[in-house]
């Protein structure tokens, strides 16, 4: 469990908070979203609950331990891959690696070996394993830096940016693995990412940053839920649109886009479609998605979480 | 336990490094000896003497020793910060001055083959002047005790480069400083008081250079060292140093926490 209590830091007198009270409990086994446009805080938050920046004020705890005041005890719950960071030697190999942070970890050579293999294969680096990690593509670069940050079978992992340059297949491989990771071994994921179709896919819990502070820490299917009170209809129809509507024509396909307050409006719009003629080929409810959640919320004035 | 695996495996991470960089230590085992040859001929204007040979192998061997623990720290620290990979050894229960003590013991390895070379090359010159290279297994103790001192420095430069980052030009200057202030090849004795002073009590290789002349030219024993301050502060004063290395990357450290410096370039 991830337990994050007023979290604050505030870099030079003058300057206005990075992070602001920011308070967070993440459940044990849970795969959580941390999003927040750049310059919401994100990676001040992160950097504090990984120990290598020193809050303001406020505490974080990792597993019950204090990252402050229990350091060690603390980083042996802790795996982390950080965005804009090799995270691993590029002069070693990937099976060099998992050596030395194992060993950093404080795991027994044996114990290391077995693990390190278990990873490689998992992730298919196993043929490539004593091939130096600067030679290998940017999709394998972040898998070995994944498997270096699981090495110790940590029970929190954080990972910024996971899937950030990856290709698609490389995409599918570690989001699939993630998705195993909370399922199976019962791992806490910390997830920070700009790609939200992601965080939806994975995210049993979603957390919104902006201008340090949170302006959300819900259920993702309960975040969704509640930007579903303005419903959003899609309307397709045969031929051309009626004067009157705002309509989108794409490969001979004409799409009216409709919100309403009442779900019963949308009877009055189809009204007026049958009014002028029109013949509907569909009507659907759009979902609203994690993105339209999120620019939502980075952008309206308050929300409360 | 976990220090002790954390130190084995940042020792065993430098050699693969050194392994790695095979070609660079094979420059450096031509340079450094080519290196003391000139300065042999510079201070004797021309010749090989064997009067000077001696006493520059010896500065030239800690040097050596002083130059890797120094340098060779220094810049994969730099190195670390600036990839990002050092936030990932803070992110293990291993404390962080033990990761640079295991640098430490894998650029004393490393100094070795350079070292040998500059030995090999000072015994065959000094023999070729009809002289032999004296040994004493006592030596052991001032060398030992400039590779601590020089672990005290080198910790000092690493808690700087977490805070201030570009400081590359102290650490050049804090090595050029030592080969001469540190009698590598001008002894303490000859250099004005306040010089020699502040020489013993704050440069980690100077009170060992004086202790190994002493020993192998002078024939002196480790308990009646003539010059310098005696065996006592050869002992003291690397382990000041290392103690002050210690308390100050501690509290650059902190400061570096504070900031937000310590994975930042």
């Amino acid at each position: 469990m991830i337990e994050i209590d007023a979290l604050t830091k505030v870099y030079g007198a003058a300057h206005a908070p990075a992070v602001d009270e920011v308070s967070l409990r993440i459940p044990a086994g849970s795969v959580f979203a941390f999003l927040g446009p750049n310059g919401a805080g994100k990676t001040t938050t992160i950097k504090m609950l990984a120990g290598l920046l020193t809050p303001t004020s406020g505490q974080v705890r990792l597993g019950g331990f204090d990252v402050a005041r229990q350091r060690s005890a603390a980083m042996a719950q802790f795996g982390a891959v950080l965005e804009g960071s090799r995270n691993v030697y590029w002069s070693l190999s990937a099976w060099q690696n998992l050596m030395y942070f194992g060993r950093l970890k404080g795991m027994r050579k044996p114990r290391v070996a077995e693990r390190a293999q278990d990873l490689l294969t998992d992730l298919g680096l196993w043929e490539r394993r004593h091939d130096k990690v600067g030679g290998f593509s940017r999709g394998m670069q972040q898998k070995v830096a994944i498997a270096a940050a699981l090495i110790a079978d940590p029970p929190i992992v954080l990972l910024d940016e996971p899937t950030l340059g990856l290709d698609v297949e490389a995409t599918r491989i570690v989001k699939n693995w993630i998705a195993e990771q909370a399922r199976e071994l019962g791992t806490t994921i910390l997830l920070t990412t700009h790609q939200l179709d992601v965080a939806q896919e994975l995210c049993d819990r979603v957390a919104v940053m902006r201008q340090g502070r949170l302006v959300a820490d819900l259920p993702t299917r309960e975040l969704l839920a509640r930007f579903r009170e303005r419903d959003r209809y899609e309307i397709r129809l045969e031929g051309a649109a009626p004067p009157g509507f705002d309509a989108v024509t794409r490969e001979g396909v004409t799409t009216i886009g409709v919100r309403v307050n009442e779900p019963r409006e949308v009877y009055d719009v189809v009204e007026r479609l049958r009014a002028h003629g029109a013949v509907i080929e569909s009507l659907t409810q759009v979902q609203p998605d994690l993105e339209d959640v999120f620019l939502a919320l980075v952008s309206e004035p308050s929300h409360a979480a | 336990m976990t220090f002790a695996r954390g130190f084995a495996a940042e020792v065993r991470k430098g050699l693969l490094n050194l392994l790695a960089g095979r070609r660079e230590t094979v420059i450096q085992m031509i340079t450094f000896p080519l290196f003391y040859l000139l300065i042999v001929l510079f201070m004797g204007r021309g010749q090989l003497r064997a009067d000077l040979l001696l006493p520059v192998l010896l500065g030239m061997v800690a040097l050596t020793f002083i130059h890797e623990q120094v340098n060779r720290v220094f810049w994969s620290y730099l190195g670390d910060i600036q990839s990002g990979v050092l936030e990932q050894t803070y992110l293990t229960p291993l404390p962080s001055a033990a990761s640079i003590l295991g640098r430490q013991v894998a650029a004393v390895i490393a100094a070795l083959p350079t070292a040998l070379a500059v030995l090999v090359t000072g015994a065959a010159a000094v023999t070729v002047q009809g002289a032999r290279l004296p040994f004493d297994a006592q030596v052991i103790v001032p060398l030992a005790s400039i590779v601590l001192g020089t672990c005290g420095l080198a910790l000092i430069l690493c808690g700087l480069t977490l805070v201030f980052k570009r400081i590359e030009i102290i650490t050049q200057l804090s090595v050029a400083v030592y080969a001469i202030a540190g009698g590598t090849l001008v002894p303490l004795a000859v250099m004005p008081d306040p010089i020699a002073f502040l020489s013993r009590l704050i440069v980690p290789i100077a009170p060992g250079i004086e202790a190994m002349r002493d020993i192998l030219l002078g024939g002196h024993s480790l308990t009646a060292l003539p010059t310098g301050w005696g065996l006592g502060w050869l002992l003291a004063q690397p382990l000041l140093i290392t103690a002050a290395g210690v308390l100050l990357f501690n509290r650059l450290e902190h400061l570096a926490r504070r900031r937000g410096t310590l994975g930042r370039y």
